[in-house]
């Protein structure tokens, strides 16, 4: 199986300094968490959240593509989850830049098989769905 | 999860288009019967019933027989599980996002 979440994010200021915030291990350290990340294809990083009760709050990953500042991209593992987290950034002019967010979902034995299209757009039906 | 002894993983019966069109199907309406379902489909009756039955087999389905007929009616509640899947991500970064907002706000100051 697999499935992709699918969310864009408009932020005030330069594709630079998005790009930035996004590699930057201090950065980073300021809006995820504490974290060992660098902006190099093959670095195996950590994010180090807060452990919960449910949670041991370790996200491991390794970076696979660094297309500065228009694209990064990086594995994302957690427990049982593996995902592929895809950043694209689109400089909107006028101080406004689009971050576009895919993460991808592989769940365990089941064949890791990339993400099916139209997976996106499904998501957001699911909540009308399940209201009916 | 286990409630309705599913013998299939949710995310694995809705990975395939076919079968979530079939879902959206049945949400339309309160029953249909197999040969309403098939005739929305360029494919034979034969391969509509098997992934009713994967949809079956992940309690997202239930059918009873009338007369001769086969009805089926969707249960959607299996799908909260994904929904909670999908969930938990998109509030984790949501409310990173805003914090990443935040921290460029500042920097603009």
């Amino acid at each position: 199986m697999s499935l992709t979440l699918s969310m864009d994010f408009r932020f005030t200021t330069s594709i630079e300094k998005l790009w930035s915030a996004l590699t930057d291990s201090s950065k980073l350290a300021k809006w995820i968490t504490e974290n060992d990340f660098k902006p190099v294809v093959g670095h195996r990083f950590q994010f180090r959240h807060q452990p919960s009760e449910w949670w041991d709050g370790i996200v491991e990953g390794e970076v696979l593509i660094v297309d500065e500042p228009n694209r990064l991209s990086y594995t994302w593992a957690t427990g049982d989850e593996k995902h592929t987290v895809t950043l694209t950034l689109q400089d909107l002019g006028d101080g406004k830049v689009n971050l576009h967010l895919e993460q991808t979902g592989f769940s365990n034995a089941q064949g890791l098989e990339g993400a099916k299209y139209g997976w996106g757009a499904w998501v957001g039906e699911l909540e009308k769905l399940l209201e009916q | 999860m286990n409630e309705n002894n599913q013998m299939r993983d949710v995310f694995d019966a809705i990975a395939d288009p076919t079968r979530r069109r079939l879902i959206h199907l049945l949400a339309e309406a309160e029953e249909k019967p197999l040969h309403e379902l098939t005739a929305q489909f360029h494919m034979g009756r034969t391969a509509v019933s098997k992934h009713l039955t994967i949809l079956k087999e992940a309690g997202l389905v239930h059918d009873r027989k009338v007369g001769r007929e086969t009805r089926f009616r969707l249960n959607a509640s299996p799908l909260r599980e994904v929904q909670d899947w999908v969930a938990f991500y998109s509030k984790f970064w949501s409310t990173n996002m805003l914090r990443l907002n935040q921290l460029l706000e500042e920097e603009e100051e």
